[in-house]
C-alpha cells in the first residue's frame, strides 16, 4: 500500500500548514494559561474549509475524501501550536457533523450541515456519564417518547465543546431493560428548554479546547431529532469513534514531525561539553527513536483513510492506531522535553504545554486500555 | 429462501465477521452467541444490520432481542415469524 501524498493532499497539506502559522498561534501561553477558546481561530479555520471538509458540496461543506482530510489535519498539526482549538475541531467533525452525515434525515442534513460546515454552528457529542465512562454503554440517560416528542432526562459528562456549542448529539436509552440495543441519538439545540451547561471543567491539557457537564431536564425535543432509529445509538456511536480514533491523531502525526525537527536543530546546536548534544548517544538515541515512532505511526493513520474511502470497516485499525500513536505522542513529547531539558520545562518553549495536551490523547476516545481489550476481541482473545 | 440456506447464511456471516479461524463444525445452529460473549453489542447490532438487509426484514430496538438472537436457531425462528 502507498502512503505517500498524492501532489493534491501535499497541496493541501502545505496550505495548511501556510494557514495554520499565520492563524492559529498568536497567544497561545496566555490562552492556554486562561483556558481561552479561540473563536477568531474557530471561524478562520471554517473561512478555510476545515468544519466542511468532508461534508458534501451540496450541504455546503468541499467534499473532500478521507485521505484528504487527514492530509489536511496533518498539515494543521504541524504549522499550528493550539492543539486544543484542534481538538475541538476534531471532536465537532467527527461526534457532531459525521453522525449527521451518515445517518442524519434528509431534513437534517439541510437543517444542520450548512451552519456545522461554515462555522455557524458548534457541535458537541454526549455520550459519557458520571457513571458510564469506558463502559458507555451503561449510561442511564432516559429518553422517554411522548406523542410526536422525545423527553430527555440525564446529565452527560467530558463533553468537549459544550459552552460554546450550538448542537448537541446526544445517546441515552428509550428502554433501559434493552440495554445497549435501547441506546438511541438525538440532536438537541442548546437553546431547548431543559438542557443546562454546566460549569466549565478546567483540564491539565487541551485547555483551549472548553468542556462541562450537559445536564438535561424534562427536556423535550420534536420526535425529528432523533438521529437514526430507535435502539441503533450504537452503531451511530461506533461508527463516530471509529472516525475519531484514526482522523484524530492525524493532527499529532503534524506535531510529531514538527517536535522532531525542532529537537533535530536543538541537538545540532545546542552545545554542551564542547560539542553538539546531538554527537551524545544519548541524546541521539531519543531523537532516532522519535523518527521511528512518527514512521511507524504515520501508515497506521492513512490506512485508515484508505479503508473507508473503499468503504471498507476499519473498526481494528483505527484501534491499532489510537493505541499506537497516542502513546508515540506521549513518549515524543517527553523526549522533547528531556532533550531541551531546563529550557523545555519553562512555559514558553511550548513543550511542556504539548507534554499536557499528549497526555489526554491515551485517555480520550477511549482509553489505551479500551483499545487493548477491543484489538484482544479482535484476535479471539 | 430454504431453511438451509438461512441457517447456512447466518453461520457464513458470523464465522467470517466474529469468529475468524474458528472452524464451521464448531458453530452449531444451538451455539449460544450473546450470552457466551461472542456477540457483544455492536457485534448484534451488525449481526441485526446484516439479517435486515439480506433477508428484508425490519427489526424493532426491542426485537433485537438475547431471545430473538442467542443462537442460529432463534435468530432463524425470528427471521421466519416475521416473513410470515
Amino acid at each position: 500500500m502507498d502512503f505517500e501524498l498524492s501532489e493534491e493532499q501535499q497541496e493541501l497539506q502545505n496550505g495548511a500548514i501556510e494557514f495554520a502559522r499565520k492563524a492559529l498561534n498568536d497567544d497561545m501561553i496566555r490562552r492556554d494559561h486562561e483556558e481561552i477558546f479561540s473563536h477568531d481561530g474557530w471561524m478562520a479555520c471554517a473561512h478555510f474549509g476545515v468544519q466542511g471538509l468532508p461534508v458534501p458540496a451540496e450541504y455546503g461543506g468541499m467534499g473532500l475524501g478521507i485521505s484528504e482530510v487527514i492530509a489536511v489535519m496533518e498539515g494543521l498539526g504541524y504549522g499550528g501550536r493550539d492543539q486544543g482549538l484542534l481538538f475541538s475541531l476534531n471532536a465537532h467533525l467527527w461526534t457532531a457533523t459525521l453522525p449527521i452525515m451518515f445517518f442524519g434525515t434528509e431534513d437534517q442534513r439541510r437543517k444542520y450541515l450548512p451552519g456545522l460546515s461554515n462555522g455557524e454552528l458548534i457541535g458537541a457529542n454526549g455520550a459519557s456519564e458520571p457513571d458510564a465512562g469506558s463502559d458507555i454503554f451503561a449510561m442511564r440517560m432516559r429518553a422517554e417518547k411522548r406523542g410526536n416528542t422525545y423527553v430527555l432526562n440525564g446529565t452527560k459528562t467530558f463533553v468537549s465543546n459544550a459552552p460554546v456549542a450550538h448542537l448537541f448529539v446526544v445517546y441515552a436509552t428509550i428502554d433501559a431493560k434493552l440495554g445497549p440495543m435501547g441506546i438511541t441519538g438525538f440532536l438537541v439545540d442548546s437553546n431547548t428548554p431543559g438542557l443546562t451547561v454546566g460549569r466549565k471543567l478546567e483540564k491539565m491539557g487541551l485547555r483551549t479546547s472548553p468542556m462541562s457537564e450537559v445536564v438535561f431536564d424534562d427536556c423535550v425535543i420534536p420526535v425529528e431529532n432523533r438521529l437514526g432509529r430507535e435502539g441503533r445509538g450504537v452503531a451511530v456511536f461506533e461508527c463516530s469513534m471509529e472516525w475519531e480514533r484514526g482522523c484524530i491523531l492525524a493532527n499529532y502525526l503534524g506535531l510529531m514531525r514538527r517536535q522532531l525537527e525542532s529537537c533535530i536543530d536543538y541537538a545540532r546546536n545546542r552545545k554542551q561539553f564542547g560539542k553538539p548534544i546531538g554527537k551524545f548517544q544519548s541524546v541521539a538515541n531519543r531523537i532516532v527513536d522519535m523518527k521511528v515512532r512518527l514512521d511507524a505511526c504515520r501508515p497506521l493513520v492513512y490506512r485508515i483513510g484508505q479503508l473507508k474511502q473503499q468503504n471498507k470497516a476499519a473498526v481494528l485499525e483505527s484501534s491499532i492506531a489510537k493505541l499506537l500513536v497516542s502513546e508515540s505522542l506521549v513518549k515524543s513529547c517527553q523526549d522533547a522535553l528531556q532533550i531541551f531539558g531546563g529550557y523545555g520545562y519553562m512555559v514558553e518553549q511550548g513543550i511542556e504545554r504539548d507534554l499536557r495536551d499528549a497526555l489526554g490523547s491515551t485517555l480520550y476516545s477511549g482509553t489505551s486500555e479500551i483499545q487493548r481489550n477491543i484489538i484482544a476481541k479482535s484476535l479471539g482473545i | 429462501m430454504t431453511t438451509d440456506n438461512i441457517e447456512e447464511t447466518l453461520r457464513q456471516y458470523i464465522l467470517t465477521e466474529f469468529l475468524s479461524g474458528e472452524k464451521a463444525s464448531n458453530l452449531h445452529d444451538d451455539t449460544p452467541l450473546r450470552s457466551s460473549g461472542v456477540l457483544d453489542s455492536v457485534a448484534t447490532l451488525r449481526l441485526v444490520a446484516f439479517v435486515e438487509e439480506h433477508f428484508g426484514i425490519t427489526v424493532e430496538a426491542h426485537e433485537a432481542s438475547v431471545e430473538n438472537f442467542e443462537s442460529i436457531q432463534s435468530i432463524k425462528a425470528f427471521i421466519e415469524s416475521k416473513k410470515n
